[in-house]
């Protein structure tokens, strides 16, 4: 497993000489994409909570750090970390409301928060630019380059993941898949259900705010859409596509999902039919998602002993 | 502001929540009794608008080719409904909320699609028709009577909903089965029929909300986003499986946003999900709903 993962980084790392700058823009992207659906798959698939709302605190750290880059002369590092730190506060505030409920009134509540942050990124002109967006937001010499700034997205990706990995592997992360499992029970161990399940909305948050942040830097632009519920609707595929339950699911995912975007968009104007099509053919027959998939043949395939 | 310009926006607000609560007591009564949130009700009701849209041009010989498009695109909404849900939906329904979330989502897409194949990406209009085009005087104001009508429509297709469910032996089933559906089912009742009937039931309604709509409004894609947010606002308030709630919820929200535009036009999107936040954190269940 660690030879795999030391094998892909070192492709990864080597793969700008070989291609255009087109693929390098696009695996970029998909690293970003990667990390906020990793983000949101922490208190999806390690807690089973599911927010419909991801997209708003992604968009509060996209927007932060945009709006700091244009309007003042603070420094890019400060301005980096500004971001998810923003969008951790907002998390703070949504998810204090939201984890008091649960099921499907936990899923609106996360929807209808994240729309109000469209509504007043949307609204508000005269601080956000509204439906114009914040456009050439300027970022240091060094990032300008598309395969420089590859390298520094595929640093702090790695971080992130790393320290994702981490947070799911300690005793904290036991416990929220306890929660997961089953709630009543951990509540009557003597857990606090509610300060977890916040910690790890918080927690997702802040990750979810690094990526719109990267993401900020990468397009040099931000819109409102990326609030919108649909983005949100992206992550969620995203992380169904690759699997809920593992943790690379979201890379995968995110590594289909880009790949299938770019190829049947070039090949037919009818993309939300195909993926429409993808989503049901995953959810009827490939449950689990492609990484679940990928294990259980790995399973099948490995020769077994004798018993 | 006058006092007659504020009976004016007061009942144009009625009038698009009378409409919205068609298809948010769809919604209700599908979440009810099959406990899945259909995502794809918006789409539904959009379908419903373009059927109309397509019907209704293709009768246009008939006189009063609008009253038959009315019974027609619903029931093919009803139809389309009932065929999801036998070979698709009936698959999903023991699966956990995020697989129901994004299968209905897949929905939204793909129906979504279908309808920009069948009819393409421009507005298309439905003219109003025969004895409800024009306006009447109210107070001495203009007011289009077809609003009028569809103000009328929301009771009605409310107390016929509340008369079905409530005296009528298939309503007693149906209310049997969304009490306890392994109980009903120990009694001989045949629930995945029931299930499919009450989903067709739901589009049923949302296809006549779509059909309503249509001369009001420019049929255009994009419109089931739009609805279906105002849906769950409204099922949110009112509470989920209880049709007066969506009737009271849909009057609140039509009452809302005509305020909202009125006092804060640039926030007026935001008092309805203001309302949803208020409800969801002092009263999950809804004004009407009951505690699960």
């Amino acid at each position: 497993m660690i030879i795999g993962i030391i094998s892909a980084l070192v492709l990864l790392g080597v793969l700008p000489a070989f291609i255009g700058p087109g693929w390098i823009s696009l695996i970029n992207e998909m690293f970003i994409i990667a990390l906020a659906a990793c983000a949101l798959n922490l208190i999806l698939g390690y807690c089973g909570m599911v927010s419909f709302g991801p997209a708003g605190l992604y968009a509060v750290g996209a927007y932060t750090t945009a709006l700091l880059l244009v309007n003042t002369k603070i420094p890019f590092a400060v301005t980096l970390m500004a971001g998810p730190l923003m969008a951790g506060i907002a998390a703070i505030i949504v998810g204090w409301f939201c984890v008091r409920l649960t099921h499907v009134y936990f899923s609106l509540l996360t929807l209808a928060f994240s729309q109000i942050i469209h509504t007043i990124i949307f609204e508000w002109y005269g601080f956000t630019r509204g439906d114009d967006g914040i456009v050439n937001i300027p970022v240091p010499k060094f990032l300008a380059s598309i395969t420089h700034y590859y390298y520094f997205s595929l640093v702090i990706v790695c971080v992130c993941l790393l320290l994702l990995r981490m947070i799911i592997n300690s005793p904290f992360g036991k416990t929220l898949q306890a929660i997961r499992e089953n709630p009543n029970r951990t509540e009557s161990i003597g857990i606090n259900v509610r300060r977890y399940q916040l910690s790890a909305f918080v927690l997702s948050g802040f990750f979810l705010g690094v990526a719109g942040t990267l993401f900020c830097c990468f397009n040099k632009n931000v819109f409102p859409n990326y609030a919108h519920w649909m983005k949100s609707t992206e992550m969620l595929v995203v992380c169904l596509l690759g699997g809920v339950y593992y943790f690379l699911g979201p890379v995968v995912g995110s590594i289909v999902y880009m790949f299938l975007d770019k190829i049947i968009t070039s090949y037919t104007q009818y993309w939300p039919l195909v993926l429409g099509l993808v989503i049901l053919a995953l959810l009827l027959f490939l449950r689990g998602g492609i990484a679940g998939f990928i294990v259980k043949g790995v399973e099948l395939a490995r020769p077994r002993s004798k018993s | 502001m006058t006092l007659q310009q504020l009976i004016i926006q007061l009942l144009s607000g009625i009038s698009v929540g009378m409409v919205i609560f068609l298809i948010a007591v769809g919604l209700s009564l599908i979440f009810g009794t099959l406990r899945i949130l259909n995502l794809a009700h918006g789409s539904l009701y959009m379908l419903g608008a373009f059927l109309c849209f397509w019907l209704s041009s293709t009768l246009s010989h008939l006189s009063g080719a609008f009253w038959w498009t009315l019974i027609l695109a619903p029931l093919a909404v009803a139809l389309f409904g009932g065929l999801l849900e036998a070979f698709l939906l009936r698959r999903i329904y023991t699966r956990e909320m995020l697989d129901q979330f994004l299968f209905t989502f897949a929905l939204i897409l793909i129906i979504g699609d279908l309808c920009k194949l069948a009819w393409g990406v421009e507005y298309h209009m439905v003219s109003t028709p025969w004895p409800l085009n024009g306006p009447i005087t109210i107070m001495g104001m203009g007011f289009p009577l077809y609003n009028v009508f569809l103000i009328g429509c929301g009771p009605l297709v409310f107390v016929g909903l509340w008369t079905f469910i409530h005296y009528t032996g298939l309503g007693r089933i149906i209310r049997a089965v969304t009490y306890n559906r392994d109980m009903a089912n120990a009694l001989g009742v045949n629930v995945p029929l029931v299930y499919t009937a009450v989903f067709m039931l739901g589009c049923w309604l949302a296809g006549l909300g779509g059909a309503l709509v249509a001369p009001m409004s420019a049929v255009m894609l994009g419109m089931d986003m739009v609805v279906l947010i105002d849906c769950f606002i409204i099922v949110v308030i009112g509470g989920l499986g209880s049709m007066p709630g969506a009737f009271l919820g849909s009057l609140i929200l039509g009452l809302v946003n005509a305020f909202g535009i009125l006092v804060a036009p640039r926030l007026a999107i935001a008092f309805g999900f203001i309302l949803m936040i208020i409800v969801l954190v002092i009263r999950p269940w809804g004004l009407m709903g009951k505690p699960e």
